[in-house]
């Protein structure tokens, strides 16, 4: 059994290489780099999104491009930077997230027996408790602000981590190579950090863009209650404005609709990404797109005819 | 049976996790009910009439083994204490309003969003490749990237404010007396419409491509090729042989979506003022209304599960290998 | 039922969802009220209640108060009591209670229920919010109708606090274990409206009082409230025709509610609410210089506030501080000597290089001690028009060295801030009263000075001065109006003079009606009492005067 070429080559080339044959991945990879430059450059080319510019709710025009809040703020100034500190925030959550749940998940996969009873049942009791009315009710409690919400975020989200990646860790623990190390007396620290994490790279990467999906829905939803900073500039306090302001009374659209749009971008564009990975990177998927490619070319059209190759793991 | 208790254990002990944590945080944590109870009353109130309110909040000192063992007997009685905002009412009183509203709601979004995600995943799979296939799930996928309440803002502006097609809030005409009559089911239904559907939209997309992947897989496996062999009929093979045993995935999945979906629809509630949970866990919040948050986050933890514990017997009955292993 | 008739169950009922007109009209004499915005109802009619959490209108409306003060008219007008007059010495105020008056269950009405409504809030100081114990010494009866309040000392202004009391009938609630958790589910009660005809979490209904003592009153059948989770939900019932008479905040009203339907969609905001201010901690340097509040209050443009941040629905505050609620004691002569309140950025830049603070290379002021000058405006997240109006404010500052940035925080937070003294400068409303004599003794008295840290629910700038203190103390014994008067001009003309607070402009008292069905809506055209349901109690003189078409 030949293991995948992308399973092997963790070079940055070679996902990069990998994004690049893959549509889906293209285009949420490409969606994702135009936010990532609206974040870093954008706040540099819009004016203070605080100021009081022009009166209130004032639609679309060509002073301000997407208009103006029911602040008599410039709507567009707000989106631009919103972007950078959700972004910032979303994506620092995501991979603490799955820091956290990978520290568990390793540990838990790895020692086994009373150690994994244990972490198992901590994730899993996580894992059933409902996480948003228990964030809203920590965020609550605790001073408003971006750290509050981002510890409360990591507190409610790390527990699917831990499962995935306890799942990974006991597989690749019987493997050989792992079990060799093992009986050659390497530190259990070095076996995971030099054996099982590396064989879980392209994994985590998609976790930690699933939990960045995750954080920043999250992020939006918290701030929209009014449970951030409301006095900073992000997508979920811009929502909440919206809302405070009065814009589905006076019809104000333009003071939601951008940033609705802005925070399902950048979540289509994690979940496109993650979906190309998973046909780079899952066997059974990569067979299917072979197969399919292959008749392509041989210009026959894939319906249900097509044969699935099934490969056990 | 042997499954069924053990998952019965889980969920008991996660309940017992979730009253300790709801136990500790007030206690742990900087905001204090006796400050907001004082802004609470804007001001109105003198120092004197404080004290006596303090008392009657049960705001006393005592070592905090002996209060928890009070919280827990309170709790198990079905007494949350009393809420601030709607001081005197009791928590479980102010709760008990609307706490089928939010099952109802979420129950129904959670129910219609599988079902429908799930047939597609089903057509999905069979006709590989067509358009189903292709362009309906990164359609789906982006509207699920959308927030759910952002859904619901849009959804409400366009088809209840500017079309008047569906009502602008609450769960039943007002006028109308809750009964099995036909018209309050129709007010009831019509109300649902707007809320349920932009949760079901959001979450689609998630059922359709995690059946689509299992059903991909299911329909090359050997007893299914088989029966095709045997030449049953394409819609038998697919739904009785293929479909069922892809579904288990989903149905595993279907237990912790509910908690997740209720979260959304707790959002979704507050934009269409359905009278859930939802803003009155909102309104909680912003009268720092400690004991009504803790008591609904607690009720809506413990539906949770045991909405989870049914969905495991349902997976017993769905997969015949868990009953035979009990 | 087989898997076909359910079906086809299912259907039916699924066509009727789509079929059905949803808005069936109100029943005629019904009058839906948006007053408050909550969640859902949970059933309180415990007038005597404190944290506000009883529904509308328990205290003014189910049960009723001695007096009601008119704020429109500035008078009192007769209500539960038909009069009332202090004895030689002013220790005493003999009230007279109106004959005939019956409990909705039948039974009379009486001094003795005053009496013992009064003894109640001194048994349990929880209910007594105003504070009526701090002043009364005894209640008695002196026959079937005539009520004695004793009081401690000389305290002319405690009728304000005892008018609006509402009295509870004595035969009931003297069974009453805890009248401080006590709900009152099925209030019995003297007001127009006392039965309890619908409940449920969305809605409920209170029908007529059948032994109401107005004759022929409420001509209204039936008030509705639906709950409205919020000011935006309230605000589309408003415009869609589902409400008759709301209290909300509506943004560019004219276009939003007025456009729909000139005939019918009505509004009017007198400037009765209150003085909105800004105050600035006269605890904490530089903000105990008056040189310096006068020069922040010369740096705000207040007509830019009212326009920006109110939509033009208010108008500059005078420096007096008086909102139109003291229309007839406002001394207008006084009130134009106070310069500081017009806009004039360069005499604020002026008086502050006087002062002795000098710019830093910055552009900032700097303190003696060093420090610049960089201070936050706290406000309210969620009272959007305050948000607007600190950011203009702030704007104003920057102009004249002062690093001003607005904190928005939830209300509870801001409160406790405020309360407590734990700000250097924060939006903020009056604590007011039927005369000025409340106003400004919560604005420039020593007596309501706390320290920092220890909450106080008036002057929250912690400003107090002995002209103030003894012109309030005068207030206190004075009885005859002419000589109220005078210490009224005394007291403008020390706020004149030593601007304690900033006033930024008077608030509007939020009203809005649907003449559709109803007719008799106090109105700009009509002012007879003020229209909003949320002033309480002057909205019993609406509720009593509506009628349906």
């Amino acid at each position: 059994m030949t293991a995948p070429a992308s399973r092997r080559s963790t070079g940055a080339r070679a996902w990069l290489d990998a994004i690049r044959r893959d549509r889906k991945a293209s285009v949420g990879a490409l969606i994702l780099v135009l936010f990532a430059l609206l974040a870093v450059v954008g706040p540099l080319l819009v004016g203070d999104p605080t100021a009081l510019v022009a009166v209130p709710l004032e639609p679309p025009s060509s002073a301000h491009w997407l208009g103006t809040t029911g602040q008599g703020q410039d709507v567009l100034a707000q989106t631009v930077v919103g972007t950078r500190v959700s972004l910032l925030i979303g994506f620092a959550v995501g991979i603490v997230v799955v820091l956290v749940g990978s520290l568990v998940g390793v540990t838990a996969g790895y020692f086994g027996g009373r150690v994994d009873g244990m972490l198992s049942l901590l994730f899993n009791v996580f894992l059933v408790i409902p996480g948003l009315p228990l964030a809203i009710v920590l965020a609550a409690y605790l001073p408003s602000g971006p750290l509050t919400v981002a510890a409360v975020l990591v507190f409610t989200g790390w527990a699917w981590n831990a499962r995935v990646v306890r799942g990974q860790t006991l597989s690749l623990r019987r493997r050989d190579f792992v079990l060799a190390s093992v009986v050659s007396g390497e530190s259990s620290l070095r076996i995971i950090t030099r054996e099982i994490l590396p064989n879980m790279t392209s994994l985590l990467v998609a976790q930690v863009i699933g939990s960045s999906v995750y954080a920043i829905g999250a992020l939006v939803g918290l701030e929209f209650l009014g449970l951030g900073d409301v006095s900073s500039v992000t997508w979920g306090t811009n929502l909440y404005w919206a809302s405070n302001d009065s814009a589905l009374l006076t019809g104000a659209w333009w003071t939601y609709v951008p940033t609705g749009v802005c925070v399902a971008l950048v979540g289509f564009g994690l979940v496109m990404l993650n979906s190309g990975f998973d046909e780079i990177t899952n066997p059974r998927l990569q067979m299917e797109r072979a197969w399919r490619a292959h008749l392509a070319a041989a210009g026959q059209p894939a319906s249900r005819s097509t044969p699935v190759v099934v490969r056990d793991g | 049976m042997r499954f069924i208790l053990q998952r019965l254990g889980f969920y008991l002990l996660a309940a017992w996790a979730a009253l300790t944590l709801n136990f500790f945080l007030p206690r742990l944590m900087p905001g204090d009910p006796a400050t907001a109870l004082f802004a609470r009353f804007r001001g109105q109130l003198r120092p004197e009439a404080m004290q006596a309110l303090r008392e009657a909040f049960g705001l006393t000192p005592e070592p905090l083994l002996g209060q928890y063992i009070t919280y827990l007997g309170h709790v198990l009685r079905g007494d949350f204490g009393v809420s601030v905002a709607y001081f005197p009412s009791p928590v479980s009183t102010i709760i008990g309003t609307g706490l089928l509203w939010t099952m109802f709601l979420a129950g129904t979004a959670v129910a219609v969003s599988f079902v429908l995600g799930t047939l597609l995943g089903v057509a999905a799979a069979w006709w590989r490749g067509g358009w189903m296939d292709t362009l309906l799930p990164p359609a789906l996928a982006l509207l699920g990237a959308f927030p759910y309440f952002w859904l619901a803002m849009v959804a409400l502006y366009v088809f209840g404010f500017q079309l008047a097609w569906f009502p602008l809030g609450h769960a039943y005409a007002d006028d109308l007396t809750p009964g099995m009559n036909l018209p309050f089911l129709a007010s009831v239904l019509r109300h649902a419409a707007l809320p349920v559907g932009t949760v079901v939209v959001a979450t689609l997309g998630g059922w359709m491509l995690s059946m689509r992947n299992t059903m991909v897989s299911v329909l090359g496996s050997d007893y299914v090729n088989l029966a095709r062999a045997k030449g049953l009929p394409p819609s038998r093979v697919v739904l009785r042989y293929a479909a069922r045993n892809a579904l288990l995935p989903s149905v595993t999945g279907f237990g912790m979506a509910l908690g997740f979906v209720l979260g959304g629809s707790l959002l979704t509630e507050i934009v269409f003022s359905y009278p859930g949970q939802g803003y009155l866990l909102l309104q909680a919040v912003q009268s720092q209304d400690y004991p009504l948050m803790q008591g609904i986050f607690l009720v809506i933890t413990l539906a949770v599960l045991g909405a989870n514990w049914l969905v495991d017997i349902a997976y017993l009955w769905l997969d015949p290998r868990t009953r035979e292993g009990s | 039922m087989n898997r076909a008739a359910s079906t086809s169950c299912v259907l039916a009922v699924l066509a009727l969802a789509g079929c059905t007109p949803e808005r069936r009209p109100v029943p005629r004499g019904t009058l839906v009220v948006s007053q408050e915005k909550q969640a859902s109802w949970v059933r309180n009619f415990n007038p005597l209640a404190p944290g506000g959490a009883e529904l509308w209108p328990t205290k003014a409306g189910i049960y009723e108060p001695l007096l009601v003060f008119n704020t429109v008219k500035g008078e009192y007008v007769p209500w539960l009591a038909v009069g009332h007059e202090w004895r030689p010495g002013h220790r005493v105020l003999r009230v007279k209670t109106r004959e005939g008056v019956r409990w909705s269950d039948g039974a009379p009405f009486g001094a003795r229920d005053v009496a013992f409504t009064f003894e109640l809030l001194k048994k349990f100081p929880a209910l007594d919010a105003g504070g009526v114990w701090s002043f009364l010494q005894e209640v008695r009866v002196v026959d079937g109708n005539t009520v004695d309040f004793e009081f401690s000392r000389v305290f002319v202004p405690g009728l304000d606090s005892l008018a609006i009391v509402p009295i509870v009938p004595e035969h009931l609630w003297s069974k009453v274990a805890d009248p401080v958790t006590f709900r009152n589910e099925n209030p019995v009660a003297t007001g127009p409206f006392t039965e309890v005809r619908v409940f449920k979490n969305q809605v409920y209904e209170l029908g007529r009082n059948p032994n109401y003592w107005q004759p022929g009153k409420p001509a209204v059948e039936a008030l509705r409230l639906p709950a409205y989770p919020g000011n935006d939900r309230a605000n589309l019932g408003l415009v869609f025709d589902e409400v008759d008479w709301a209290g909300s905040f509506v943004p560019a009203i004219d276009r939003v509610f007025v456009k729909r339907d000139p005939e019918h969609h009505r509004y009017w905001f007198p400037l009765i609410g209150g003085t909105i201010f800004l105050y600035a901690n006269t605890r904490r340097p530089p903000f105990d210089d008056v040189r310096v509040r006068k020069a922040i209050s010369m740096a705000i443009d207040r007509k830019r506030v009212v326009d920006v941040a109110l939509f033009g629905y208010s108008r500059p505050s005078d420096a007096t501080g008086l909102s139109d609620a003291y229309a007839r004691w406002r001394n207008p002569e006084i009130a134009a000597t106070g310069d500081w309140v017009r806009h004039d950025v360069s005499a604020a830049n002026a008086a502050l290089d006087g002062a002795g603070f000098p710019r830093g290379g910055d552009g900032i002021r700097r303190l003696p001690d060093g420090r610049p000058w960089k201070f936050e405006i706290l406000a309210v997240a969620g009272y959007s028009d305050w948000v607007r109006t600190a950011q203009v404010v702030a704007g104003g500052l920057k102009e004249v060295g002062i690093d001003a940035t607005v904190r928005n925080s939830d209300y509870g937070a801001w409160f406790q801030k405020l309360g407590e003294g734990r700000f250097d400068l924060a939006l903020g409303w009056s604590v007011d009263g039927p005369t000025p004599y409340t106003f400004y003794r919560g604005l420039m008295t020593t007596s309501t000075v706390k320290p920092e840290g220890v909450p106080s629910f008036w002057n929250w700038h912690r400003y107090g001065s002995e002209r103030g203190d003894a012109l309030v103390a005068a207030f206190e014994r004075a009885a005859d109006p002419a000589e109220q008067r005078r210490l009224s001009d005394e007291l403008q003309r020390a706020f004149v003079a030593e601007a304690p607070a900033i006033p930024l402009y008077p608030q509007p008292s939020w009203g809005e009606y649907n003449s559709r069905r109803f007719k008799g809506f106090s109105s700009a055209d009509d002012p007879y009492a003020a229209l909003s349901p949320n002033k309480s109690p002057d909205y019993l003189l609406v509720l009593t005067s509506i009628e349906p078409r």
